[in-house]
């Protein structure tokens, strides 16, 4: 081998994986945050549901607790967290 | 002896009564059973049956004061016009004053009895504007008082007055033959002899009263001393003033006038009643200075220029006391800081800009600020023309379209500062340095361009691992979030964050390496960012990753998949770089590289000659990245080229006897320079996050206010947008526009220039 590369040290960034770029609940977007955080990232993480849609997840907790039913507000289905 | 009232013959008892009295009054010896008796026998005169002689007694009393007086002055009037007079005048004034006073108290059964009764009250006095009525009775002190006045001073007032005024002329000429005991006794005489209604009785200062505020005609020693006195300083002053300012330069004029100034104020305190004390020094003032107020001014450049702090703070001591006196020094002085800062920065050298402009602008500031402190003892007028000069010298465009560069400058100063290459400076120097430069980013106006810049700069430490300490670099932000605020400095925290976040990430990957029995044929360290937080280019060109590193992002991502839910994770090559080793050349050299430069270096690993075609697909860059990196390997040495300019057929060959002084170098750096069209960009940037940050505020504005006319709504943008940039009214006319078309707003239909909220 003529160059040897021992180490490297690399950068990304990442980004939500979303089917939308809007939550549902909020219409802000899913880059940005909640209407009741102040910065987004790590602090406003999103939640999916076994019904694939997708919520800033303190969105998603006000709206199931002010709910007798536990749907998902998009398709009305019975809300689930999608496990791993 | 008894207090009873009884007949008594008024002529007998007053004759006895008055041979006392002429004791009293020119002071000689009484005894003390004569001084008992006669005071029982005021008593007896003023409770005489069946008639009380009360008034008799106070008329004749009067008599014989008025003729005693007299017959003093017709003794007086001998010296009519000679100096003594002053002298005979004082001890005569000396021995009468103390002898009436005794008289007050020999009468003063009388006085309390009979006078307190007919006296009005204080607020009748006050406020009744009830005048002396013609026999109304006084106390005999006071009517002593009046006699003299009447009977000795009005008649030789002016020829007094003129001997007083001339023994102070004369000690002005710093001759003192006149002793100041004697005209000051004679000045307070004036006082003295005024109605002492408005003396508190035994206070000996009660001369401040004698300005009562409510006694509406000036008083005897106003009328009669004060105002001649007054009109005599201010001819002497004028005469001395325009004789001076001929002879003298400005400077040394204001020496003089100043040790004048002093001298008079000491004299007042000699000779002058309290009350005239301001009234002299200002008047003065207005002969010495405020006559001469324009030949002061036209000196404050000249003084400014030569930085004469002497004559400085004499001209700020001099003119302050005028209303408006120290507007043109004040003026001068900003002027002056305005023209030598943009002296100072006018011509930089490119290499060193951001260096000279700091340190220039800060040695100016401190100049002037210590000027400002001890010169014109921190006045507020002086500290705000420091700061209106520092502004319009750190704000200042050569032209109108170019955007301003401090913001820019700064910033660059300040990453020279944190990065690890500072050379020569201590770390208590670097920390001192970057608290300077808060200075200059208060004046700035552009806020927000700094911090763009100030962004990009603090990525590239952070993605490079330049920084100088960790600690340096929280300690400067939280300076700027000092002086502007949380706001501000948010996105630099959340860089922060992601810095230490990705190092607990790192050391999650190798525990999962370890777990999984997974080697990776590298070392491998990785930094995750939020894609919001940071100031960062995208991939600015397609790439192919060399094999050997392949392996470890995919590693890497299967890994960050099981963390986290829902992320997406995207490389940025460009900004990583590599350790590698050069095993071909005769020692074996270890560079930190940029990864699309081992990228080019790699192609050669089964050849010593490429085409430029080749190479290019290899990588798969596009044609200015790829030109760029091959440029960079070339300049140093690393690559060789024939050709200057490179073609498509260009061939590249690798220079095997490449040798360096050092076994361990960076060649990453040459890449990183900021380019100008990246500062072009940046400034694009601010431009478009500033119209965000305007349409936002119209926004913010329409929904609480509903309905607004055009002008207010403007108001309030530049107030919200105040520290961090002051937009120009025709982008928030865009902004405004751009809203109406977006269906946020609308214009209301009766009024032209109103606008109210779309809900």
């Amino acid at each position: 081998m003529k160059v040897k590369i021992k180490g490297w040290n690399t950068v990304a960034v990442w980004k939500w994986l979303a089917n939308d770029d809007k939550c549902g609940i909020c219409r802000a977007p899913f880059d940005g945050c909640c209407s009741d955080c102040k910065v987004p990232g790590d602090d406003c993480p999103l939640v999916w549901g076994v019904c694939s849609h997708c919520f800033h997840m303190h969105c998603i907790m006000k709206w199931l607790a002010a709910q007798q039913n536990q749907i998902c507000p998009m398709c009305r289905q019975d809300w689930q967290l999608k496990s791993e | 002896m008894s207090l009873r009232p009884k007949h008594v013959n008024f002529d007998e008892t007053w004759g006895t009564l008055r041979r006392t009295i002429e004791g009293v009054v020119t002071l000689s010896k009484v005894p003390r059973v004569e001084w008992n008796d006669r005071f029982t026998d005021v008593y007896t005169l003023c409770v005489a049956h069946p008639e009380p002689y009360t008034n008799q007694l106070y008329s004749e009393t009067q008599t014989f004061l008025r003729k005693h007086v007299q017959a003093l002055r017709t003794e007086i009037e001998k010296y009519e016009s000679n100096s003594s007079l002053l002298k005979v005048y004082y001890d005569m004034w000396v021995k009468y004053s103390q002898g009436v006073e005794y008289l007050n108290k020999l009468y003063s059964y009388l006085n309390q009895q009979h006078v307190k009764k007919s006296k009005l009250s204080e607020a009748d006095i006050t406020y009744g504007g009830v005048t002396d009525m013609p026999g109304h009775m006084i106390e005999i002190g006071e009517l002593g008082l009046e006699i003299w006045r009447q009977d000795m001073l009005e008649k030789i007032q002016d020829t007094l007055i003129e001997l007083v005024l001339e023994a102070i002329r004369s000690d002005r000429r710093g001759d003192t033959a006149v002793s100041t005991t004697i005209v000051n006794g004679v000045v307070h005489s004036f006082v003295a002899v005024e109605d002492p209604k408005h003396r508190i009785p035994g206070d000996p200062h009660t001369h401040l009263t004698v300005c009562h505020p409510f006694s509406a005609s000036p008083t005897f020693y106003e009328k009669a001393f004060e105002a001649p006195f007054l009109q005599d300083t201010g001819r002497y002053y004028q005469q001395e003033a325009s004789k001076l300012i001929t002879t003298c330069s400005v400077s040394e004029y204001m020496e003089k006038v100043i040790q004048k100034l002093n001298e008079e104020d000491m004299r007042a305190r000699r000779y002058l009643h309290a009350s005239s004390y301001g009234k002299l020094s200002s008047e003065c003032h207005r002969r010495l200075v405020s006559d001469h107020l324009s030949a002061l001014h036209s000196e404050c450049r000249i003084m400014v220029e030569n930085d004469r702090r002497q004559d400085l703070t004499n001209t700020y001591g001099l003119l302050k006391p005028l209303a408006s006196g120290l507007n043109v020094l004040a003026d001068t002085l900003e002027a002056h800081i305005k023209k030598e800062g943009l002296e100072a920065v006018g011509n930089l050298k490119p290499e060193t800009a951001h260096m000279d402009f700091v340190e220039s602008i800060i040695l100016l500031y401190k100049k002037y600020k210590d000027i400002v402190n001890t010169v014109f003892k921190s006045d507020q007028m002086f500290i705000s023309s420091l700061d209106k000069a520092c502004t319009a010298v750190i704000n200042f465009r050569q032209c109108t379209k170019n955007p301003c560069r401090s913001p820019e400058l700064l910033a660059k100063y300040c990453d020279a500062l944190l990065k690890k290459s500072t050379k020569g400076y201590s770390e208590t120097e670097v920390d001192e340095k970057l608290s300077q430069s808060i200075i200059i980013f208060r004046y700035i106006d552009d806020k927000d361009v700094f911090q763009k810049f100030y962004s990009r700069n603090l990525a590239r430490r952070l993605i490079n691992h330049l920084s100088h300490s960790m600690d340096a670099e929280e300690a400067m932000i939280n300076r700027l979030k000092q002086a502007c605020g949380y706001e501000f400095t948010n996105k630099l925290h959340r860089m922060f964050t992601d810095v230490s976040v990705s190092s607990d990430l790192n050391n999650k990957f190798n525990d999962y390496l370890t777990k999984e029995g997974i080697k990776l044929p590298i070392s491998f360290s990785i930094m995750v960012l939020q894609a919001g937080a940071w100031p960062l280019q995208q991939n600015p060109s397609p790439f192919a990753i060399p094999q050997i590193l392949e392996s470890s992002v995919q590693k890497f991502e299967t890994f960050y998949g099981r963390q986290f839910n829902g992320r997406k994770l995207t490389w940025l090559h460009h900004l990583s770089s590599c350790d590698v080793k050069l095993s071909y050349t005769k020692k074996p050299y270890f560079i930190i590289m940029q990864t699309f430069q081992i990228a080019v270096l790699t192609s050669f690993e089964t050849c010593d000659e490429m085409v430029y075609r080749d190479i290019r697909e290899a990588t798969r860059l596009t044609d200015d990245q790829f030109v760029r990196h091959l440029q960079s390997l070339i300049e140093c040495k690393l690559l060789e080229c024939d050709d200057k300019e490179f073609t498509q057929d260009s061939i590249i060959k690798l220079n095997k006897g490449y040798s360096n002084k050092r076994a361990k170098f960076r060649i990453s750096g040459a890449v990183q320079k900021e380019t100008p069209q990246e500062v072009e960009q940046t400034h694009v940037s601010v431009e478009e996050d500033r119209k965000i940050f305007i349409q936002a505020a119209i926004v913010r504005i329409m929904k609480s206010r509903k309905v607004i006319k055009h002008n207010v709504l403007i108001q309030e943008v530049l107030q919200l947008s105040n520290g961090r940039f002051s937009p120009t009214i025709s982008v928030i006319k865009k902004c405004i526009e751009t809203l109406i078309e977006r269906a946020y707003l609308e214009r209301t239909p009766n009024s032209a220039d109103e606008y109210s909220y779309v809900a």
